[in-house]
């Protein structure tokens, strides 16, 4: 077992040295695809953790008329809580609108205080957040046509279209990488067909002396592992060292300094973990898209 | 040890290769195999060895039917026979000694045995010196030898020779003989030979079986008078 073991890793090491610039640019090929998933794992790791923010700061505010009677209130609550997209709805009434107002201004809110009581100018309001994967701008419209509600507003198209650009920038790098990992894919399979040719009558050999046909497939295999593995090692040194880099430079914080980014360790090595196995994966396949071809034995 | 019952075998594009072919060869025996080209011989061998499957009737080596074995059996099966061909087929980046030990690497051998087991059989086939030698160093008959070493190195009970002596000169075709006739001796290997060379059949004889489109019109246990009938 471990004999033959040693000997497929031989097979398979001289395979790749035997062709060595076709395995360099299969395996760099991997190495485009892996540096964009790494680019963007890095991004989504991060981002993840932004949207989130954002979307806790995209809750609809929808102020109440001025005329809707008190009892009348809850029968409006339930009517936008059926709204499809709606997760939650929170009643404030004017006295706690006036506190957040006082609230956000801090020490000069205080003058706000006379307006308490009677005389207060403030609507009443409903705090609504929307479910995840729903529009903002849609669930708003149709909130603001219920009768008893003067306005619906969110916090501005800015918000919305950034989630929508991350979402687009998400869906377009999956769709380049999964072109990049068919092409590398591809790239294999060819260098291990070129290899398997090489070796046609070493094969034809091992055939009629009775080695078995996972014998013979092994060595192929493992090349394309190989070169998938070779192809992830830039990738993953990018990945560790640039974070790294990156984090440091910003000091861990994004843009306003209110987005926190990941600690770099354990981060970056679970994102390497994901590229070495991409790599296999990848290599692997490759490998044995050539292997059932030209080593099916039939007779 | 080996017997075939009623084998015929038509081939994809309709060619029948071989016609009720009815055939017992015992252990230890020497068999050569004569016909004209087309006749159907290569087709014998190949149902032999596991590489193509009967349309019709049953093959049977050391008690296995070889064309009902699972794919996955088949080169278990091959650890049964040894196989020469015409062109001897070995690999030119490797020494005699490696080309050896490469039939039995591959089949998972330890190294150690691996060694004493070369080292015997390119004493047997008498080319202990040239174990380091490349086959482009050797001639033609030195490089059917070590081919001839390889396909015995595993100690298979059937020995199939394809026309080994095809590519040789007469004197040269002699020594290939006398080889298999002294591995059917001392090792009691079963040996099939398949030949054109009418010289070869007549001075070493043995039990000789004649193919004709693909049907056995003779099998003479004494062999060696078929040229007399011209049916060569
Ligand atoms: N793989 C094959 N596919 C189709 N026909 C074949 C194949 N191999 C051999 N034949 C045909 O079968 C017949 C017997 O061939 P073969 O067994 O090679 O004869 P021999 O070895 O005696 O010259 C020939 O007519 C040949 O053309
Ligand atoms: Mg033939």
């Amino acid at each position: 077992m471990i004999r033959a073991l040693c000997r497929h890793f031989r097979e398979a090491f001289q395979g790749i040295f035997r062709h060595f610039a076709m395995s360099l640019s299969s395996a760099s090929a991997v190495t485009f695809a892996l540096i964009l998933v790494s680019g963007m794992m890095l991004i989504i790791g991060n981002i993840s953790q932004i949207t989130m923010d954002l979307q806790e700061s995209v809750n609809i505010f929808v102020r109440i008329d001025q005329d809707v009677e008190e009892d009348r209130v809850a029968i409006l609550q339930m009517a936008i809580e059926h709204i499809e997209g709606v997760n939650t709805v929170t009643y404030s009434d004017k006295d706690e609108e006036l506190n957040k107002l006082i609230e956000e201004f801090g020490e000069d809110g205080k003058m706000f205080e006379i307006y308490r009581g009677e005389n207060n100018p403030l609507s009443r309001a409903f705090v609504v957040e929307i479910k995840q994967n729903y529009k903002i701008s849609d669930v708003s419209a149709q909130i603001s046509k219920i009768p008893g509600v003067s306005e619906a507003v969110f916090g501005g198209t800015n918000t919305e279209m950034f989630i929508e650009m991350l979402t687009v920038i998400r869906t377009g790098g999956v769709v380049v990488v999964l072109v990049l990992a068919v092409l590398a894919m591809f790239l294999i399979s060819n260098t291990i067909k070129i290899t398997i040719a090489a070796r046609q009558k070493e094969i034809s050999i091992m055939r009629h002396v009775g080695a078995t046909n996972s014998y013979i497939r092994m060595p192929f295999v493992l090349e394309g592992i190989f070169i998938g593995l070779m192809g992830s090692v830039i990738p993953i040194l990018i990945t560790i060292m640039g974070y790294d880099y990156f984090y440091y430079t910003m000091g861990g914080k994004l843009i306003t300094g209110l987005l926190s980014l990941q600690p770099t360790i354990p981060f970056v090595f679970y994102v390497s973990g994901v590229l070495a196995a991409m790599g296999v994966f990848v290599g692997f396949v490759g490998s044995i898209i050539s292997v059932n071809k030209k080593l099916r034995w039939k007779r | 040890m080996l017997v075939l019952e009623n084998v015929g075998k038509t081939y994809k594009n309709g060619v029948k290769a071989l016609h009720d072919i009815n055939l017992n060869i015992e252990q230890s025996e020497f068999v050569y195999i004569i016909g004209n080209t087309g006749s159907g011989k290569s087709t014998l061998i190949k149902l032999i060895d596991g590489e193509e499957v009967p349309t019709k009737g049953n093959v049977k080596v050391v008690g296995i039917n070889v064309g009902k074995l699972k794919h996955s059996k088949v080169p278990l099966y091959r650890r049964n026979i040894g196989v020469v061909f015409q062109d001897f087929r070995l690999l030119e980046h490797k020494t005699v000694f490696e080309n050896v030990a490469f039939a039995l690497e591959v089949i998972n051998m330890k190294k150690l045995d691996i060694r004493r087991r070369v080292r015997e059989v390119l004493e047997l086939v008498d080319l202990a010196d040239k174990a380091n030698s490349f086959p482009h160093e050797l001639s033609g008959g030195q490089q059917q030898r070590v081919a001839i070493a390889r396909a015995i190195a595993n100690r298979p009970k059937l020995l199939i020779a394809d026309e080994p002596t095809g590519n040789l000169d007469p004197m040269t075709s002699k020594t290939i003989i006398d080889l298999l006739e002294k591995i059917n001796q001392e090792e009691k290997t079963t040996i099939l030979m398949v030949t054109h060379d009418v010289a070869l059949v007549d001075s070493n004889r043995h039990r000789t079986i004649v193919l004709q489109n693909g049907y056995i019109v003779a099998d003479a246990q004494d062999g060696g008078y078929f040229r007399d009938q011209s049916i060569m």
